[in-house]
């Protein structure tokens, strides 16, 4: 797809999309922040237009790149990237992964997923090592395939 | 003090209100606040908010002095230069036809020279303003020509700049050919040193503004413009030459997109109340003398918007139904008809132009947005032939 873009003096900026599915497609994007999305058929017809204002384009964006989440609850938040899963979960007390190491519970080969960082208290540990141990309050960031999830939440996360 | 306050409050409310009932319909805001001006002005039955112009002289120069601001702070040689040679020819073609005409016409009403100088800006120069909002309303904005219609207009700016600091001189009561050129030797002289300090200056004026606190920057670029006008009007440059001017340096010292946010509020109350206290001068009585050359004016501003907009649409090989876009977009007259009118009514020139832009105004600002909206079914009586389409992006 050939992007061009364009001053337009005095409101901002042009992007055109060229020809996509028949249409072209172009984003304006305004000095105040507003955003204007026209899509036309080509020919004499009327182009539709969606106006969207700053905060709106962005989620718009989010969403479009397939990376939309809503900061204000962080528990939930999970991104998906291509079928790809991103998670945030939380260990309790009497989680059943509580007091063992990532290799003892075998993670990765009976959930399918990684475990790719512990947010413990005020520390961050990226990567962790599978000696690892996991402790009651400890925050994990999960990527895998959003259909393992559940398996995973079993195995680790659930009262034992 | 009082009656001063409710004639203000009075006048901000009547503007905005009436302007209000033309916004629904889709017609732009600056005929309708010049029309306030007159219905609640001296010159016309019922309530009249205002006696005398001159008392909201201050806050309606005040008005001109951050419209011209704005426009300084906005100008941009990049912009000229990103459109490339063939836009800076549909502009050059456009102020061409339409200036070379307007003097032609004004020179042809018989009001005399200046005033015939003075029309032939008010007639030649679209309104930035009610350009740029038809093509966002409109929903014209991605198409091929709207960059074309934009251009011109950024070429029209310059062109303002230019002519306001021509004019004044000119417009002053300079006796024999020496004063005038001592006149013009100091307009020219004002105008340089100001370039020379948007160019190679800023750092001399950046210790002025302070763009860390929106509240002291707000404060101290008002300052910086309105004495800047000050000192202009006093050399005898005119004062909306020196707010374009004090813009221009503003816009170097990189605080630019920072101080335009912050006058816009400014800008647009205070410009109503300009458009205001325009339209109280404004004695509809006097509109029947000067019918004839209002007529007479459009017409012509129409045929040659038509024909322009049909030149610069084959420069570029776009097809009739943009011909019609461009000719039809960039006839709207605003702001700028109306800071010459004012200039030369200041200047004492010949009556009659106040009530002949006043009316020119009116009938083009809401005219042109009428006939734009409807350019898709105009541009079907257009031969198809006039305007072989070629196909681009």
């Amino acid at each position: 797809m050939s992007i061009e873009e364009h001053d337009l003096p005095g409101i901002g900026r042009r992007y055109d999309l060229g020809d996509l599915d028949g249409s072209r497609v172009s984003v304006v994007i305004h000095h105040g922040g507003r955003r204007d999305i026209y899509l036309s058929s080509g020919g004499d017809s009327e182009p539709s237009v969606l106006s969207l204002n700053d905060r709106q384009a962005r989620q718009l964006g989010a969403i479009l790149g397939g990376a939309y989440f809503q900061p204000a609850v962080v528990a939930e938040i999970e991104a998906a990237i291509g079928g790809l899963l991103i998670d945030w979960v939380t260990l309790d007390a009497d989680s059943r992964g509580v007091g063992r190491t990532i290799a003892e519970l075998e993670i990765r080969r009976r959930t399918r997923m990684t475990v790719v960082a512990i947010l413990r208290e005020h520390t961050t540990l990226t990567a962790p090592e599978p000696a690892e141990a996991l402790h009651a309050g400890d925050q994990l960031v999960i990527v895998g395939r959003r259909e393992d999830l559940a398996a995973f939440t079993r195995h680790v996360v659930d009262r034992g | 003090m009082g009656d001063e306050l409710v004639a203000l409050g009075g006048a901000f409310l009547a503007a905005g209100l009436l302007a209000r009932v033309g916004r629904r319909v889709g017609l732009p805001t600056i005929p309708f606040f010049m029309l306030a001006g007159v219905v609640f002005g001296p010159h016309t039955p019922g309530l009249a908010l205002v006696e005398d112009p001159d008392d909201l002289a201050l806050v309606a120069t005040l008005g001109l002095i951050l419209l011209l601001f704005h426009l300084g702070l906005e100008f941009s040689l990049h912009d000229l230069a990103a459109g490339g040679r063939k836009l800076l020819g549909a502009g050059a073609v456009y102020l061409g036809l339409n200036v070379g005409g307007g003097l032609l016409f004004g020179l042809a009403l018989g009001w005399g020279g200046r005033e015939a100088l003075v029309i032939a800006g008010a007639i030649g120069i679209s309104s930035s303003a009610i350009v740029t909002k038809l093509l966002v309303e409109l929903r014209r904005l991605a198409n091929p020509e709207s960059r074309l219609i934009l251009g011109i207009v950024v070429v029209e700016d310059i062109f303002l700049a230019l002519y306001l600091a021509l004019l004044q001189p000119v417009l002053g009561n300079a006796r024999g050919a020496g004063e005038a050129a001592l006149e013009f030797g100091r307009a020219a002289a004002f105008l340089l040193v100001m370039t020379a300090i948007a160019r190679w200056g800023s750092q001399w004026v950046r210790p002025l503004l302070d763009g860390r606190d929106d509240e002291l920057l707000t404060v101290c670029f008002l300052g910086f413009a309105v004495l800047t006008a000050g000192v202009a009007h006093e050399l005898g440059v005119s004062e909306a030459i020196g707010a374009f001017l004090a813009g221009l340096v503003v816009a170097e010292t990189g605080l630019g997109e920072q101080v335009e946010r912050l006058v816009l509020p400014l800008r647009d109350a205070f410009a109503a109340l300009f458009f205001f206290a325009f339209g109280l001068t404004i004695d509809p009585g006097d509109a029947g003398a000067v019918a004839g050359p209002v007529a007479a004016a459009v017409l012509l501003t129409l045929a040659l918007n038509v024909l322009a907009g049909g030149l610069a649409a084959r420069m570029h090989s776009f097809g009739r139904r943009a011909a019609a876009n461009i000719g039809l977009t960039v006839l709207g007259r605003g702001e700028f008809s109306l800071i010459l009118a004012t200039l030369a009514v200041g200047a004492g020139l010949d009556a009659r132009i106040g009530p002949f832009v006043a009316l020119y105004v009116l009938v083009l600002a809401i005219g042109g947005p009428l006939l734009a909206a409807r350019s898709g079914p105009i541009s079907r009586t257009i031969p198809t032939r006039l305007f072989p389409e070629v196909a681009h992006s």
